[in-house]
Formats: structure tokens, C-alpha cells, sequence
């Protein structure tokens, strides 16, 4: 029995007990900890409080009476172009996406597992060319529309708009493809060729089933891309009906004659939500696909 | 000895001016010439070499007589007769085949009949050429292949025949199968299923029962049920095959696949001893140099018939077609949607229609620039294509054939086919709006030469440098506060993600989880919705202007979008707020994978908490986390969007910044306005190649440095 009672006043932990000045700096720790989660969560608290505020006109206001309401939602779809933007959104991401993949999975096998006559050189070429703002196209892209689409009419802003994403992402995302495939020993594909295998079903039977994490975050984030660019749709895309989500939003909030900033609100929540859930669910794997790209080059 | 072949070997490859001795394959063995003239002539060329004074000029006459009289060489002589007959072989051959052709029409399927006559022409060939092989190495190969053929041919057509056999059985059956039978069977499959089940229930039950009694484990009997019901499927599945429909399908299928795939296999597995055959029987040519390369050169495709390689050509005849019909003309101005080609890019639609824009002929030209690189590049190869393989020739390596060539193009030619798409598309999407955006920075294209611009040399540039004109002016002005934002928020960001990431992983800290979710909380909402959202609350009756007055009591109100020092330190304030989520995750992910006895011996040894930081902790996470945190950098002196969606760049200052800046654009807003809002194109492509230039080069440091890339091997 005395034992037991002994052991309620023993120190049971591996750590070392607090001193004074821990304990202040534990304080501290939280306070700072406890303050920046405010500091965050308030905008976001805000934003969807005024999403939901049926007492406001064409402007927010966030210190104003609060009435639930879905007006604001309804008038997101009933009178915007909402729905068309997603579609759009979608569309184009999926496109980036699948077509990326086609690029990167080749050119990623090709610098991971060949040592072929200028590899280094074009590796570095890449590199150097991918730090040029996409900036630096636009007069060009523009004219170069122009030019396709009165060729062949079916050509769209929205395809080549597609054809920007996917062409720019290949060089970064071979990076990454690169990095990780380094990373895995080439032992499978040796006992592939040994028996047999062409490259080409190298490829098929064994890269792609060891490269499908980091294919499935290259498709993320090509996927994730058109959501968050404003600048691009902005400039080439020149009709409301086809524009992104996020150049679409926008002519909620810089438009006269379309402002309605709470809509935005309310848009720019419903866009937000599964993005966040997606980015929240796969955080560990979306910045390993960062890091791996980058440390291992 | 080695050394002494080795240099031989070099010399054949190098110096072609004379004939060589021995001939030599791929890695270096050497073989006897079989053409007795050549070798007496390589003999005889050698010594000269290395003979002095008037021995030499004897030899010298030696060879020239020997050279006069090549005629009359006996060799010569047997060849030509040689030649001869193999001539009057061949076109019996072809009779034969004919009427062989003929004779067996019908009797087998065409796949078998193909089969067929090439067995017959390789025997034929195997008993003409057997008398020659001392004569030639052609004779030899031939030989040997026909040998091989013989061999393969005869086991490839009794597999066929087998199966074909197997094949129009099964089908023949397929016919006699009566639905009676099948209904009776399969009355008898689904009794055989009831039963089956009834049975696996009793074992079922049986199981369960050893459970109650203690005698398995959960686990056991979900094992153990699992195994039951394969079982019973299994046995399913093979009485399934006592329908004779279903076996015969089966059948079919199976001998369909066996025809197709294993004929295949089995005639690559010839082909590949062939093509062993090929490597080791040297050629002879009585060529000392490559004149084809150079005579045919402009003619992809031709060169390689003259090697001998007709397939091969065929490719190369297309993409000759590509550079005859598409690129050439095209970069002459043919075919162009406005442009002249080549020459657009000099004139620049100078003089030309109203309806004519200088921008398209740049582009034009531009493009039609690099489909001249393009046919360069396929000059080249092919060049070097039949070169390589005529000098090849020279020294004894034989040709490859289709079979060789082919698997050369898909193994070691896999990455350039694969990664060619996408390089077509980086020139296409990525080069040429570059090169354009060059080109640009050396026009005049401004408001007032929208359709037609004209070169002016450097003379943006120089506006840039000394900060002159409209759009020059406020450049200087720009750069310095983009630099200032850059650093400051950059590095704002970079310490609070680290400083909350350090906090967070304190081992005391409760809550980690919901500190962790709503730290990466900017990173995942769309930053464009915070921003506007921001700048939304940022507006003069907005909710945040409101907070910063009650806080800061001035006398006049603070508006912040107003003012442009509080818009800068706002914007600040806002990269960090958005950036730091970013630097937190990832800097998280290295705190974790440090491992712990690291601070454990740190703490044996009496470290204090600062110098666990100072000595472990930060070093760990910077040096993993380092190119990142450069990306960081570059990204902010490119973020347009915080810039352009909180303010426009505003406020607007045009005693300082001008009528086209405000005082919180970054030099990407700027150019952003000047090409897209106000027309001045060719400064504003100008101010992109210079940050391009600076950022290149901050990339180029930064990556040439990097561990990743030195570690490469060529």
C-alpha cells in the first residue's frame, strides 16, 4: 500500500521537471502559439461569417448585424457565371494535368535512368529557362493565338492556355520525377531488361507503378495550378464565359457593374473548402514531392 | 600484342587513306581479309610506310603495277566469277520461288506460305554459297545465316503448322458442341454449385464450432473462411471447363495467342542470332574514305540506301520530306499565315499592307527560325548517320540491319524519342514567346507603333539604364523597393514559419495537431481569395482600416491603400502571413527527421537550449530546406498577384512613379501594366530580359553549387 502511495509523488516523466523560467517560457510558447492562430483564423473567421451575412448589399460589412442567410450563394449561382467558371477550372486542370503527366513520366524515366549525349547540358538549360517569368511570353502567346486559331478555328484561349501550364510545368516536374526515381534503387528495371523487357515495357511495368506517388502529386499540383493562377486567364481569356474561378471572382470585386463583394465571399469559400481538405489531407505528401525535387536536383 | 592492335585498330579508324590489313568488328578483334588483292595491297602500302629511301620507291612500283593489274588478279578474277554466278543463282532463285509460290497457293494459310519460301530460299542459298565462303565475307554471312535459317525456319513453320492444326480443330469442334450436351452439363455444373456451397457452409460451421471451443483465433477463422471460399471457386471453376463450349473457347483463345505473340517471339530469337552472326562477320570495302556522307548530305534518307540499310532510310526520307516540303519552304515564306519566314524578322512588315502586323511577322520568323534549327539538326544526324556507318564499313563493321537498327532506336534512342515531344513543346510554348519577348526588347513597339514597329537597337535598354521616357522613368524607383520587398518579405515569412515551427515541436507543447492545421491553413486556402479578401477589409471603410485606427490614434485617419508607406509594411505584413504557412510545413518536416539522440549527447555535454539551436537544430533545417528557401526569394520578386490583387499597385504617386506605376509595384506588375494595360511591349520586354538575366544568374550559382548537380555523371 505504501508503495503505491509513493509513487503518486515520484517524478514520472523523461524529461527534465520544469524550472521557473521554463515554465515562463512554456507561457510565452503558448502565447505566441495562441496569438498567431488568431492572427489567422480571424480573416478566415470573416470571411465566412460575411459569406453567410444576409444584412449587406453590393460591400462586406464585417461589423455590421448578422443575419444567416444563403442570399448570397444564390445569387453566386443564379447570377454569376459560377458554375460555367468551375467547369472551366476543372476542365483546363484536368487537361494540365493529364497532359503533364504524359511529358513529365517520359522525360523523368529518360534523365533518371539513361546517360545519354547531352543530358547535363539540357538539364541546366531547363533549369536556367525556368526561372524566366511566364511573363516574358505573353505579348507573344497573344499573337500566337491568334495566329493558330485562324488556322484551325477549334483552338481555343482555353487550350492554349492548357498548352502554357502543362508546356511550363515540364521542365520543374521532370525535376521532381527525376529526384525520386534516383532515389529508387535501379534494381527492378535491371531484372526487367535481363529478362527481357524492352524499355518501353520498362516503363510500362515497372517505372510507372514505383513512380505513381510522385506522378499522383505532379497531377496535384498541375491539378491545384489553374485554380490558383489569376494572371495568365486574365490576360488571354477575354469572354466571362471562359473565364477561371479566380479571374471570374475577381469581377466581383473590381467590376462596377458586376460588384458584389459578399458573392465573392461566398465563392471564394466554396472554392477554398475542398481545396483546403485536399491540401490538409496530403501535407506530408505534397512537400515531400517539393523537397525531393528540389534537394536531390 | 594488345597494345600494338589497339593502335592498328585506332589508326583504321582515323587515318582512312589507306587500306588496312586486317578488318576489325566492334570491339576490336581483328580478321583476315579475304580479298586477296586488298590485302596485298594493305601489305604492300604498310611496308612503304615503313620503309626507307629506294627500298621504298620499288615498293612504291610494286603497287602501281600491282594497282594497274588488278584486272588480271586471280582473286579478281575468281570474284568476278563469283559475281557472275551469283547472278544467274539469283534469278533462278526468283523463278523457283515463283513457281513454288504457285504450286503451294492454297495449301497453307499466307503467313505459313511466307515462312515457307523463305525456308526454300535459304536452302537454296545454303547449298550455293557453301562453295564461296573462302571467297568473301558477303558469301560467308550469307551462308552462315542461311545456316541458321535452315535450322530456325524449319522449327518456326512445324510450330505454326502444330498450332494451326490445333487451331482449325477446336474449331471444327466448336461446331459439333450440341446445346443438349451443354444443357445437361450444365444442369450438372449447378448441382455441383449447391453442393459446393452446402459443403462450405458445413466446414463453415465446423470452423466457427473450434472457435467456440477455443481451439482458433479470430483471426484463424477469417483465414480460414477466406481459404474455404477459394477452395470453392476453384472447384467451380474447373468443373466450369467440363462445358465444352467453355473449354473450347478457352482453347481457341489460347492457340490464337500462341500463333500471334509466339511466332513472333520465336522469329526475333532468329533474328537476334542473325544480327550475333552480323557482329562477328567483318565487310569488306574497297573504299578508303566516306565520300557518300558528304555527297548526300543534303538528302536524308539517300545515304542509307547506298549503306545498304533501305528501312532505315525510309524514316529518314520522311523527315527529308519534312525539310523539303514543310520547314524549307515555310522559312522561305510559303505557306505563312502573314509573315515572309525568315526575312519577316528583317523587314517586319515594313511597307507591306495596312492589315500586315509587325508583331506576327517576328513571330513567324521567329518560328520559322527554329524549324531551320530543327532541319539542321536533322542534316546533321543524318550525316553523321551514314559517315559513322560507311567509316564503320572501312574498318570491318558491318551495317546493321532493320532488326539492329530497330532495337538501337528503341533502347538507346528511347530517351531522345520520348522526351521529344516534349521538347517540341517547350520550343514551341516556352522558346519562341522568348525569343520574342528578346527580339521585342530591341523594337520600338510603343502606344503610337502598335500594327508596325521597326528596330532601334539597344536603345530601350538604354532608357532603362538611365531612367528616361514614360516608361523608363520610374525603373530604378521600382527595382529598389522590389529588391526591399523581396528581403523583407521574404525573410519576414521565412522567420515566422520557422520561429512557429520551432515553438510547435516543443516536446511540452499540447495541441500540436490543431496548432499544425491552422498554421498551413494560408498555404492551402487559394491565395488569390485572401488576398482580395484582404484587400476587401484594407478599404477605407473596410474592417482592418477600422482595427489600425483604434490602435494607432493620429490625427488624420490612416488609410492604408491610401498611403504608401502603410501599404507597403501592410503588404509585408501579408506575404509573411501567407508565406510563413509554407515555411512552417517545411520546416516542420525537417525538425521531425532530426534524430533525437543528436540533442541527447548535446545535452550530456551540458549544451544550453540556445546552443541546440544554434549548433544542431538550424543548421540541419537550412541546409535541407536551403534551394527552397532561395525559390522563396525568386517567387516574391515575381509575386504579381499580392501586388496587383491588394492595389493595383497602388496608391498612385505620379510626381514620383510616373502615370503608369504606383508606388507599391514590383517591377513584374509593371511590366504586367506597360505590355498588357498601356502598350509599351518593347520596354517592357526589354525590363523582362534584364530581371530575367539577374534571376538566371542567381539560379545558375545557386544551382551550379548545389551537391545534386556536381554529384551527376555525364
Amino acid at each position: 500500500m505504501k508503495l503505491f502511495k509513493k509513487k503518486n509523488d515520484l517524478y514520472l516523466s523523461d524529461k527534465q521537471p520544469l524550472t521557473l523560467m521554463g515554465k515562463i517560457g512554456l507561457l510565452v510558447t503558448y502565447a505566441i502559439l495562441i496569438s498567431w492562430s488568431i492572427i489567422i483564423l480571424w480573416p478566415l473567421y470573416q470571411m465566412v461569417l460575411s459569406a453567410f451575412n444576409g444584412d449587406q448589399g453590393q460591400y462586406l460589412m464585417l461589423n455590421s448585424t448578422f443575419t444567416f442567410s444563403y442570399d448570397h450563394f444564390k445569387y453566386l449561382f443564379e447570377e454569376t457565371l459560377y458554375l460555367t467558371w468551375v467547369k472551366n477550372t476543372i476542365f483546363i486542370a484536368v487537361s494540365t494535368s493529364l497532359l503533364t503527366l504524359l511529358f513529365v513520366s517520359f522525360t523523368g524515366f529518360a534523365y533518371s535512368r539513361y546517360r545519354f549525349k547531352g543530358r547535363k547540358a539540357s538539364l541546366m538549360a531547363i533549369m536556367l529557362i525556368q526561372t524566366i517569368p511566364t511573363f516574358a511570353g505573353i505579348t507573344a502567346y497573344f499573337t500566337m493565338h491568334s495566329i493558330i486559331a485562324s488556322i484551325s478555328p477549334a483552338f481555343t484561349r482555353q487550350m492554349m492556355l492548357i498548352l502554357i501550364y502543362s508546356a511550363g510545368g515540364i521542365a520543374g516536374n521532370t525535376f521532381i520525377l527525376k529526384g525520386y526515381l534516383d532515389s529508387i534503387s535501379t534494381e527492378l528495371d535491371d531484372a526487367a531488361r535481363i529478362d527481357g523487357c524492352s524499355s518501353m515495357k520498362v516503363y510500362r511495368l515497372i517505372i510507372m507503378p514505383i513512380a505513381k506517388p510522385m506522378l499522383a502529386i505532379i497531377a496535384l499540383w498541375s491539378f491545384i495550378g489553374p485554380f490558383m493562377d489569376y494572371l495568365l486567364p486574365r490576360v488571354l481569356l477575354t469572354s466571362p464565359e471562359s473565364y477561371t474561378l479566380a479571374a471570374g471572382l475577381f469581377t466581383l470585386i473590381n467590376d462596377f457593374r458586376t460588384l458584389n463583394q459578399p458573392a465573392f465571399a461566398a465563392g471564394g469559400l466554396l472554392t477554398a473548402v475542398p481545396i483546403v481538405i485536399l491540401f490538409i489531407a496530403l501535407q506530408k505528401q505534397l512537400v515531400s514531392g517539393l523537397s525531393k525535387g528540389s534537394v536531390k536536383g | 600484342m594488345s597494345l600494338i592492335k589497339e593502335k592498328i585498330f585506332r589508326k583504321g579508324g582515323r587515318n582512312l587513306a589507306k587500306y588496312n590489313e586486317f578488318l576489325y568488328d566492334e570491339i576490336g578483334n581483328s580478321y583476315e581479309r579475304k580479298n586477296q588483292y586488298l590485302k596485298e595491297v594493305a601489305i604492300l602500302e604498310s611496308k612503304i610506310e615503313d620503309a626507307s629511301g629506294s627500298e621504298k620507291s620499288t615498293l612504291k612500283e610494286e603497287l602501281k603495277s600491282l594497282k594497274a593489274n588488278k584486272k588480271q588478279h586471280k582473286y579478281m578474277v575468281a570474284l568476278e566469277a563469283f559475281f557472275d554466278k551469283e547472278k544467274a543463282f539469283k534469278t533462278d532463285l526468283r523463278n523457283k520461288v515463283k513457281s513454288f509460290r504457285n504450286s503451294q497457293k492454297g495449301k497453307y494459310s499466307n503467313k505459313v506460305l511466307k515462312l515457307k519460301i523463305d525456308l526454300l530460299k535459304s536452302q537454296e542459298e545454303l547449298s550455293f554459297y557453301k562453295k564461296y565462303t573462302d571467297l568473301s565475307y558477303e558469301a560467308t554471312l550469307t551462308y552462315e545465316e542461311s545456316l541458321i535459317k535452315c535450322e530456325q525456319l524449319a522449327e518456326i513453320i512445324e510450330f505454326v503448322l502444330k498450332n494451326e492444326k490445333a487451331l482449325s480443330d477446336a474449331k471444327a469442334e466448336e461446331k459439333t458442341i450440341q446445346d443438349s450436351d451443354e444443357k445437361r452439363i450444365q444442369a450438372s455444373y449447378d448441382a455441383f454449385k449447391l453442393e459446393q456451397k452446402e459443403k462450405f457452409k458445413l466446414d463453415y460451421i465446423a470452423l466457427k464450432q473450434k472457435k467456440k471451443d477455443g481451439l482458433i483465433s479470430d483471426k484463424a477463422l477469417k483465414n480460414g473462411r477466406v481459404e474455404l471460399k477459394k477452395k470453392m471457386q476453384e472447384a467451380l471453376s474447373v468443373k466450369s471447363f467440363e462445358s465444352k463450349k467453355k473449354s473450347n473457347k478457352e482453347m481457341i483463345r489460347s492457340l490464337k495467342y500462341q500463333l500471334n505473340k509466339g511466332t513472333k517471339r520465336e522469329i526475333t530469337v532468329m533474328n537476334s542470332n542473325i544480327s550475333d552472326l552480323r557482329r562477328k562477320t567483318p565487310v569488306e570495302s574497297k573504299k578508303k574514305q566516306a565520300i557518300i556522307a558528304y555527297l548526300t548530305f543534303l538528302i536524308p534518307g539517300l545515304g542509307q540506301v547506298l549503306n545498304g540499310q533501305a528501312r532505315k532510310s525510309v524514316l529518314f526520307f520522311m523527315l527529308s520530306i519534312f525539310v523539303y516540303f514543310a520547314a524549307i519552304p515555310y522559312a522561305l515564306g510559303f505557306g505563312n499565315y502573314q509573315g515572309t519566314g525568315i526575312s519577316g524578322l528583317l523587314s517586319l512588315a515594313e511597307g507591306g499592307k495596312k492589315i500586315d502586323r509587325s508583331l506576327i511577322f517576328m513571330i513567324e520568323g521567329i518560328v520559322a527560325v527554329y524549324l531551320v534549327l530543327f532541319v539542321v539538326a536533322i542534316l546533321f544526324i543524318s550525316f553523321r548517320d551514314v559517315k559513322n556507318v560507311e567509316q564503320s564499313k572501312i574498318k570491318g563493321i558491318r551495317e546493321k540491319n532493320w532488326f539492329e537498327t530497330w532495337s538501337n532506336v528503341t533502347e538507346e534512342g528511347f530517351p531522345y524519342m520520348v522526351s521529344l515531344p516534349a521538347l517540341v513543346a517547350i520550343v514551341f510554348i516556352v522558346l519562341v514567346p522568348i525569343t520574342t519577348a528578346i527580339l521585342l526588347s530591341f523594337t520600338n513597339m510603343d502606344p503610337s507603333h502598335q500594327n508596325k514597329f521597326m528596330w532601334i537597337g539597344i536603345d530601350n535598354y538604354k532608357m532603362i539604364a538611365l531612367g528616361e521616357g514614360v516608361a523608363g522613368g520610374p525603373f530604378w524607383k521600382i527595382l529598389g523597393w522590389t529588391v526591399m520587398w523581396t528581403a523583407f518579405a521574404t525573410t519576414a515569412a521565412i522567420a515566422v514559419g520557422f520561429i512557429l515551427a520551432l515553438l510547435t515541436n516543443n516536446e511540452r507543447v499540447k495541441g500540436k495537431v490543431f496548432f499544425r492545421s491552422v498554421y498551413i491553413l494560408p498555404w492551402a486556402v487559394p491565395a488569390f481569395i485572401t488576398i482580395m479578401f484582404f484587400s476587401i477589409m484594407f478599404s477605407p471603410k473596410g474592417a482592418l482600416t477600422e482595427i489600425l485606427n483604434n490602435i494607432i490614434q493620429t490625427d488624420s485617419l490612416i488609410v492604408v491603400k491610401n498611403d504608401p508607406f502603410w501599404s507597403r509594411l501592410t503588404l509585408i505584413g501579408l506575404q509573411a502571413w501567407l508565406g510563413s504557412a509554407y515555411v512552417f510545413l517545411l520546416s516542420t518536416g525537417v525538425l521531425q527527421g532530426i534524430p533525437a539522440d543528436l540533442y541527447e549527447a548535446a545535452q550530456i555535454d551540458g549544451a544550453t537550449a540556445w546552443q541546440k539551436l544554434k549548433r544542431i537544430t538550424l543548421p540541419i533545417v537550412l541546409f535541407q530546406t536551403a534551394p527552397l528557401l532561395i525559390g522563396q526569394y525568386t517567387f516574391n520578386f515575381n509575386n504579381f498577384s499580392i501586388i496587383y490583387l491588394f492595389n493595383g499597385g497602388g496608391p498612385f504617386n505620379p510626381t514620383k512613379y510616373g502615370n503608369l506605376a504606383g508606388s507599391t509595384d514590383l517591377l513584374i506588375s509593371y511590366i504586367y501594366k506597360l505590355t498588357t494595360e498601356n502598350d509599351y511591349q518593347a520596354i517592357g520586354a526589354a525590363i523582362t530580359i534584364v530581371i530575367s538575366m539577374g534571376l538566371m544568374l542567381f539560379a545558375f550559382i545557386g544551382f551550379k553549387n548545389s551537391k545534386a548537380f556536381k554529384e551527376e555523371k555525364l
